[in-house]
């Protein structure tokens, strides 16, 4: 049963809607990030939910109750701020028993939880501190203790590690995530950080210019994109343009400037297309090598990236492309050398469009 | 090249005399008068005679103490001070709240309108309290006091609470707000304990302006009801003697008490919270 659900909410700020026609479900224990680029309407679908502000048009339900109504501190819903928003005036229990008082938990057990909470978040005996002595990791923390603490139907977390360094974002990542876990509690992440959505999310809501792209795991979106935008903004690409024609039923060819390459038979129309093919699964081929469509190339320059090496290359086309190898020590061909490209038709994706 | 260096360093010397001289000077120019007023009233002599005083005693302090002319006017400033300032002190709150929270056509001219006694002559404003009070049959003079007072206290009220306000990161409300706490329960448990530099600046403020006052009380005093300031200006027509000067020694004393007090609340705040800005 689904804990969360968006139905068609629309919210215009002035005559420009920043959020259109959005709808989706979050279900019992799960954790759906909310993806974009700033201005995609992510942050104020979340201020919706948390009752800050008004849809338009549209409806939201959490559990079976309508949220029409309700005003913010009548809805059980926990809220993580990007600035964490933690009481600088109050001590860290005084923090986490606020919310308890306003539910009316017992005096007796908001001791016993205020204790409980910061040994599930890995913080004991910092109850008396203020936060301004406490990291920023460890007032992320709090913060997260303060939300859980009330027990929320859901948890909403706003940008929850972009004010930490890259180190301990992935450390808190993890910790986050074992966290919410541990509570079983049901979370929408808003980000604009792909690999935080990546690595946090079972499912993942991409958002563009306030519409839904696309809604999957993590693994789908990446592997199987269903617009431009969708492959552009998850991980890397590279892109030639075509034409799609169908030959019967089955398997198609698309015309590009290179020459026809094969694809996999898909939902797309004939049409104008873009191939996008990922940087790891288009190889540096010889004879031998079997694949399904070989591009000749000049290498431009190598690019170490740590585990791996990013190979620049340029078509006879013109169009840049760069393609992933390990760097593991095998001599590669040098700037300036003629290689051969290859990839196969399951690597190869479909895209409705021709790109601007 | 040496020489140059040399009139260069010539000129910065001159520069910081003069510089250093500036600053002597005025500080000389505000304290002179203290000093004077503080060894004047304890002048032994029944007259003003030439500076410095040749016998020091306490007979102008014991002057004021028997003088219910001043005592009346020491009662009712202070009375006048304390309502117009509590006043001032919960309406400014509240208002530069408001206002920080509002969104709408003429917000900078409502605010302007609020803060306008700052900067109209309290001679006018005293003069148009005293009509709008005629107006409304208004002729009590602690009432007109009180009401001219709210006028001129209520701007640095909300100036400073306006102000502090600013630091104040609206996430704080709406956490609260999350956490269940009604709206009125986010201001006073986390909005206002954040503000309460501010808040307390302008009560401090506005008190020792209200006691201070002489412009506005003026024209709102009635024959029974005078503050301080007001009966200072009435005996020093009447006749002049050194019970001013010790009145202004009380003075003195009265407003170094306050800042102290300012300086306690708000250094406090710097211990106990981090400030406003505090991370």
């Amino acid at each position: 049963m689904a804990v969360l659900e968006l139905q068609n909410i629309t919210k215009r700020f002035g005559g420009a809607a920043a959020v259109d026609n959005v709808s989706f479900e979050v279900g019992r224990g799960e954790i759906v990030a909310l993806l974009g680029p700033s201005g995609c309407g992510k942050t104020t679908t979340l201020r919706m939910i948390a009752g800050f502000e008004w849809a338009d048009e549209g409806r939201i339900f959490i559990g079976d109750a309508d949220m029409a109504l309700r005003q913010p501190y009548d809805r059980n819903v926990g809220l993580v701020f990007q600035d964490y928003a933690l009481f600088p005036h109050m001590s860290v229990a005084q923090n986490i028993a606020f919310g308890m008082k306003n539910r009316g938990v017992p005096r007796a057990e908001i001791g016993r939880r205020i204790g409980e909470v910061l040994g599930q978040v890995q913080l004991p005996g910092i109850a008396e501190r203020r936060p301004s002595q406490l990291s920023g990791g460890q007032q992320q923390r709090v913060a997260l203790a303060r939300a859980l603490v009330t027990r929320p139907d859901i948890m909403l977390l706003d940008e929850p590690l972009s004010n930490l360094d890259a180190r301990l974002r992935l450390q808190l990542r993890r910790e986050i995530r074992t966290i919410l876990s541990t509570f079983d509690c049901t979370s929408i992440i808003v980000t604009h950080d792909q690999e935080e959505a990546m690595g946090l999310a079972d499912r993942i809501v991409l958002m563009n210019r306030g519409r839904i792209e696309q809604i999957d795991a993590p693994h789908d979106l990446y592997q199987h994109p269903k617009t431009l935008f969708a492959a552009d903004f998850i991980g890397h690409a590279n892109w030639i343009g075509g034409t799609l024609a169908r030959r019967g039923v089955g398997a198609g060819a698309v015309e590009t400037a290179l020459g026809s390459i094969g694809v996999a038979p898909g939902a797309v129309a004939d049409g104008p297309v873009t191939l996008c093919i990922r940087p790891e699964r288009l190889a540096l081929v010889d004879d031998e090598t079997g694949v399904d469509t070989r591009l000749a190339a000049v290498v431009e320059r190598h690019d170490p990236i740590g585990a791996d090496l990013r190979i620049w290359s340029r078509l006879t086309d013109g169009t840049l492309v760069q393609s992933l190898e390990k760097n593991i020590g095998r001599e590669l061909p040098a700037p300036g050398s003629a290689v051969i490209l290859g990839f196969r038709v399951a690597d190869c994706i479909v895209l409705p469009g021709a790109r601007p | 090249m040496n020489g140059l260096s040399l009139t260069k360093r010539l000129a910065d010397a001159v520069f910081e005399t003069a510089y250093l001289s500036l600053i002597t000077l005025f500080i000389a120019f505000s304290v002179i008068p203290v000093i004077v007023a503080v060894v004047l009233s304890f002048d032994a002599r029944g007259f003003i005679g030439p500076f410095p005083p040749t016998q020091f005693s306490l007979r102008w302090y014991e002057s004021f103490m028997a003088d219910s002319y001043y005592h009346d006017g020491l009662v009712t400033g202070l009375i006048v001070a304390t309502v117009a300032t509590l006043v001032s002190t919960v309406a400014g709150t509240f208002a530069a709240i408001g206002l920080s929270r509002a969104d709408f056509r003429g917000r900078g001219a409502l605010q302007a309108a609020l803060l306008s006694p700052l900067v109209v002559p309290n001679v006018v404003l005293g003069f148009g309290m005293l009509i709008f009070a005629s107006r409304l049959g208004i002729i009590d003079g602690m009432t007109r006091l009180i009401m001219g007072h709210i006028l001129i206290t209520f701007p640095y009220v909300m100036r400073t609470t306006a102000a502090s306000l600013v630091g104040i990161k609206a996430s704080y409300y709406e956490a609260a707000l999350s956490l269940g706490a009604k709206p009125w329960k986010a201001l006073a448990q986390v909005t206002l304990p954040l503000a309460r530099t501010g808040i307390l600046a302008g009560a401090v403020f506005g008190f020792v302006t209200s006691f201070d006052d002489v412009g506005v009380s003026l024209f709102l005093t009635d024959a029974f009801t005078f503050t301080l300031p007001v009966a200072i200006l009435a005996q020093m027509r009447a006749n002049l003697d050194l019970t001013i000067a010790a009145l202004s020694v009380i003075f003195i004393v009265a407003t170094v008490l306050l800042i102290v007090l300012l300086d306690r609340l708000a250094g406090l705040d710097a211990v106990v919270g981090r400030g406003v800005y505090g991370r």
